[in-house]
């Protein structure tokens, strides 16, 4: 029972930190049709924010306001300078992003060098919970990640601007012609979606190893979160990330987290194999 | 755009002078040199492997250092006899080496191209995944050698000769690895300039329009990815015999980006430039990396998005695009026509 208890809230909170990088995927990828590799990286400089805060001796709660902001601007910045020439070449954004990416993680390499670095946890004090001894961060990052999960979809469902955005994914061509504009709204959403991945690397960096490397480590999982959840909706990304993360965490903590990578793996190929547009994506 | 009738023999002429400079390139290096050289040509098969099914067939492969992981994988386990059956043949390793990726490959494109199949990006990222896994597995497997892979892979011999005389001198590598690479060259310019090219070609212009004429697109594209899947692995095992170890890397993401930068840069659509994208980017790499440090993976990046951005052909592409073959090339050259044709996706 106890050991169950802590596989949900393991799975529970893993899986919200993977919709925090999977809606920002999802985002992109639906509105301008961008597949970004260098999401992952976002995740990476969120997470070393917070090791360089550190560093300067800041409270660790300034990171977490810090990093989007860091990362919103890293996404203008890229946005402007190479996304929007490869806007129409939809291979060659995940060739582009590619590039990106290595040359990120590299410059992070050269900052921080290619070790790991550790954050110090700020709730060491674990809680009891129906039973079971929780480490109380693990909980505060279940709270922020699913608050921020639903205000994302509040602001897609229920606002005006989140409308517009829904109309561009819909039919960019259409909403161009009714007024929105769509130049301003792939700036605002891919800054959006790389300062959301920035707040995920930034609330993980506590109970994760933070090195070059762990980018990669979440992004490939978010990838498959897409897949089989579908391109269509952030709903997609919901129950993608919902499939993905839960199998990751009960195989990998009942056996190895090998095993539970290649079972995912294997387990998201026969997803994507059995329904190519993703289990809520519809037929074209 | 340049007229094309103008200089319609300048890529077949530079194509083969490239050919004929690496033929007599030893003559200029030293015994070091040559080695390296090998090295680079051996990375340029693998280039070629990619550039077939991804410039030719319009499948951007993510994972292509699988099939070059399990050609080098394969190779290392028989010459160092651990399938003990073989006795160590060098030769039933160059076979198990292109067969199994070849296999591999075949079963992966079976269950990724059948039926509905996966087209464009989510080809891009179930490939990537996969190469992320086979390394994890290779890593974890006791027989293979785990995270440290297996050292002391024999280099290559010749089988007329006894004793430590059987082993390649540098020359002798360097020679071998150079009529692999043209042999490779050869088939796949055949196979891109035969009929099955023209198909391929027409899958990677509009899939769904080449179905539509009749054609079972999938068998075209399984085929394909056969294809380069086992040159993949003929390099595998080339660089492993070289380098005399393997290890799990060898099959995994690092590496399966890295020839699709050598191939970007040089060029994707022409089996040439994908070539020589990889010995100019390994060159360059063993001449900067010492003074670059960490600096020159961040400029191979910044390298990368730019000819991504600015020059889609890569380097090399647009000189060393071979004139169409005869039958496909209009009575009357129309450079309109003639452009479309052999325009890259």
């Amino acid at each position: 029972m106890e050991f169950a208890v802590a596989i949900t809230l393991d799975t529970v909170s893993f899986t919200l930190t993977l919709l925090l990088v999977t809606m920002g995927l999802v985002v992109i990828f639906g509105l301008m049709n961008v597949i970004n590799m260098a999401h992952g990286e976002f995740f990476l400089i969120g997470a070393y924010t917070v090791v360089a805060l550190q560093q300067v001796g800041a409270p660790f709660w300034t990171g977490l306001l810090v990093a989007p902001v860091i990362l919103a601007c890293v996404g203008l910045v890229l946005e402007e300078l190479v996304i929007r020439h490869v806007y129409h070449r939809f291979i060659d954004t995940i060739l582009a992003t590619w590039g990106i990416s290595i040359a990120l993680k590299q410059s992070i390499i050269i900052l921080f060098g290619p070790t790991s670095q550790s954050v110090v946890n700020p709730l060491p004090q674990p809680v009891d919970l129906l039973g079971v001894t929780y480490p109380s961060y693990r909980l505060l990052i279940m709270t922020i990640s699913l608050g921020l999960a639903i205000s994302t979809f509040l602001f897609f469902y229920r606002t005006h601007a989140g409308l517009a955005v829904r109309g561009v994914i819909a039919n960019r061509m259409m909403a161009a012609s009714l007024g929105i504009n769509t130049r301003r709204m792939d700036r605002a959403t891919f800054a959006f979606g790389a300062a959301l991945a920035g707040f995920a690397g930034a609330v993980m960096a506590p109970i994760m190893s933070v090195d070059p490397q762990m980018g990669v480590g979440f992004l490939i999982p978010a990838f498959l979160s897409i897949l089989v959840g579908g391109t269509s909706s952030l709903l997609g990304a919901v129950l993608g990330s919902g499939i993905i993360g839960t199998a990751n965490t009960v195989v990998s903590s009942l056996w190895t987290q090998v095993a539970a990578q290649i079972v995912v793996f294997s387990l998201a190929i026969v997803l994507i194999r059995t329904f190519p547009e993703g289990l809520t994506g519809r037929k074209r | 755009m340049m007229r094309k009738s103008n200089n319609i023999q300048i890529p077949t002429a530079a194509t083969a002078a490239i050919w004929l400079a690496i033929l007599v390139a030893p003559l200029f290096l030293d015994d070091w040199g040559v080695s390296q050289f090998a090295q680079y040509v051996t990375y340029g098969i693998f280039a070629m492997s990619l550039s077939f099914v991804w410039g030719h067939g319009g499948m951007l492969c993510f994972g292509q250092a699988i099939f070059f992981g399990i050609g080098a994988y394969l190779m290392a386990l028989t010459t160092l006899e651990k399938f003990s059956w073989f006795g160590g043949s060098q030769t039933v390793g160059l076979l198990l080496a292109i067969s199994g990726p070849a296999v591999v490959a075949h079963l992966l494109g079976r269950v990724l191209f059948g039926g509905r199949g996966l087209q464009g990006a989510y080809f891009a990222i179930v490939t990537l995944c996969a190469a992320v896994i086979v390394e994890i597995t290779a890593q974890h497997w006791r027989f293979i050698g785990g995270f440290n892979g297996l050292l002391g892979v024999p280099p290559l011999t010749i089988a007329w000769r006894d004793g430590v005389d059987a082993y390649m001198t540098s020359i002798e590598v360097y020679y071998a690895v150079f009529f692999a690479a043209l042999a490779v060259f050869a088939a796949l310019t055949m196979i891109v300039r035969s009929p099955f090219g023209s198909v391929l070609a027409a899958i990677r212009g509009d899939e769904n329009r080449t179905r539509y004429f009749g054609y079972d697109t999938a068998r075209f594209k399984i085929f394909a990815f056969t294809v380069s899947g086992a040159i993949a692995g003929l390099a595998g095992a080339l660089f492993t015999a070289q380098f005399g170890f393997v290890s799990p890397a060898l099959c995994g993401f690092a590496l399966s980006t890295e020839v699709l930068i050598w191939v970007a840069v040089g060029g994707r659509g022409v089996l040439m430039a994908a070539f020589l994208g990889a010995i100019l980017v390994r060159s360059v790499e063993s001449y900067l990396s010492d003074s670059l440090g960490n600096y020159w993976l961040m400029a191979l990046g910044i390298l990368f998005v730019a000819t991504v951005v600015l020059a889609p052909q890569g380097v090399f592409g647009r000189w060393l695009n071979l004139p169409l073959p005869k039958r496909l090339r209009p009575a009357k050259v129309d450079d309109k026509s003639a452009q479309e044709m052999t325009g890259m996706a």
